[in-house]
């Protein structure tokens, strides 16, 4: 059936705008041009003033612990508009974004908390699709 | 009846096997879903971002449209229009891509788009202060649409994209599941009634054969 | 990577981004020749944006939404007012956002 090809396709190409590997936060401040190199070869930027914001919300000490782009992670078992973001310093940031309380290694946001997160962070956070 | 996805025979094994695409079908619909609401997010977003850029854009545009004409009456139009000829039109856009979701969009950044009036190029000699200010609003303006051109690109990037995986989600919600979870239905229907034929089948036998013993 | 500037417009228009430094101007006089130049800066590796104004846009018609369509991801155009500020009753974005996320949340929106 040739939804079922479509869906195969679509499905191996949800993820296919993340990077190979992430960079440190330490790393993307010290560098000219702050960018990954995407699973399909394209380049995605960072822009420096969300490196300067993400600064602020975690101590030097962590920059080289926290990666970049931070994921947000959709997975249908947690249940439409709910995400996922994991990573001790990454949570640390993203709790600060939002102003909220975050010390675990993991936080559930959900839709108005996404928004506001890929509108502070437009470059710098990317999502995740969880196949399962 | 509704119209079977295939023709199966009604075994065990087909029925696995749809359950086994019923399956991964529900889970690519909530995968693309999940996709769909997060692209409505990133388009609601830039639209919002290109009302304010649009606003400030125009504004300075009317602005340097207006100072051009004052520097038109005041030195001339020829001589204005020959001062845009001498002038450096060198002005270079630094252009990179984001990537969000399956999508690539352009970024475009100006540097440094005002210039100081020795850069501009333009005889300092020949041409009065008014041509300096309208150089100087029309560079800013330039500034600006330049980030309006990246949003308004970027808009319509994801709206297609938002297009094609909308009509992925309804075409799997409400054509491809619905006919998988029929067939799977009748073949399930069909195996428990060849069952319990053959479970009948198997009595009268064994009933004539009491019978004959 | 750095691109340059072209503008398509009429004098006034040319003659302001070029004082701001845009590489290539147009002055839009024959449909036909405006058409022609449009294909030629789309094809120009070098350019990274495109400018011309909402009238010459509107007067290209059809030809120019099909060269925007089929054009490669660069250069961007962006259509922009002239100095008499005319811009078209139907804004393209606004019927975008309709045809994408629908009537009733156009409405809302503008509803508040």
């Amino acid at each position: 059936m040739i939804i079922d090809q479509v869906l195969k396709f679509e499905l191996s190409r949800l993820n296919v705008h993340l990077p190979e590997r992430r960079i440190s936060l330490k790393e993307a401040l010290k560098s000219a041009k702050p960018q990954v190199a995407a699973r399909d070869g394209s380049i995605h930027a960072f822009k420096r003033e969300e490196l300067d914001l993400l600064a602020k919300t975690v101590p030097e000490a962590e920059w080289e612990r926290l990666y970049l782009p931070i994921l947000i992670a959709l997975d249908p078992k947690l249940g439409r508009g709910a995400a996922r973001i994991t990573g001790g310093a990454e949570v640390k940031a993203i709790s600060q974004i939002l102003e909220k309380k975050g010390a675990d290694d993991e936080l559930l946001i959900y839709r108005p908390e996404v928004a506001i997160v890929r509108r502070k962070l437009p470059t710098t956070t990317q999502y995740l699709f969880v196949p399962g | 009846m509704a119209a079977a996805v295939a023709v199966v025979t009604p075994t065990r094994m087909e029925l696995l096997k749809l359950k086994q695409r019923v399956s991964l079908a529900q889970r690519g619909h909530d995968l693309l879903r999940e996709k769909m609401d997060a692209l409505v997010i990133e388009f609601f977003e830039i639209l919002r971002r290109i009302g304010e850029a649009r606003t400030s854009a125009l504004k300075q545009l009317s602005q340097a449209y207006r100072a051009l004409s004052i520097c038109s009456a005041i030195m001339g139009t020829i001589e204005t229009r020959q001062a845009s000829k001498e002038a450096r039109r060198e002005l270079e856009v630094e252009v990179s891509t984001h990537h969000v979701m399956g999508i690539v969009v352009p970024t475009l950044e100006v540097e440094k788009v005002e210039r100081s009036v020795l850069d501009r190029g333009y005889s300092l000699y020949t041409t009065s202060s008014v041509l300096d200010d309208a150089s100087r609003e029309f560079e800013k303006a330039l500034g600006l649409l330049v980030k309006l051109a990246e949003l308004e690109e970027s808009a319509r990037a994801i709206a297609r994209e938002l297009e094609k995986t909308k009509r992925r989600v309804n075409a799997l919600e409400y054509i491809l599941i619905p006919r998988l979870r029929a067939a799977l239905k009748f073949i399930a229907m069909r195996l428990d009634e060849m069952e319990r034929e053959n479970f009948s089948r198997l009595k009268r036998i064994k009933a004539m054969l009491e019978a004959g013993a | 990577m750095s691109f340059k500037v072209a503008v398509i417009g009429d004098v006034d228009t040319t003659t302001g981004f070029a004082l701001a430094g845009a590489s290539y101007v147009h002055v839009h006089t024959k449909k036909e020749e405006t058409l022609a130049k449009l294909s030629e800066l789309l094809a120009t590796e070098g350019i990274g944006l495109v400018l011309i104004t909402h009238s010459i846009a509107e007067e290209l018609g059809a030809e120019f939404r099909r060269a925007i369509r089929t054009k490669k991801l660069l250069p961007v155009v962006l259509r922009i007012p002239d100095k008499t500020g005319y811009m078209p009753a139907v804004d393209e974005l606004y019927d975008l956002i309709k045809r994408t996320v629908g009537a009733e949340i156009v409405v809302r929106a503008e509803g508040g």
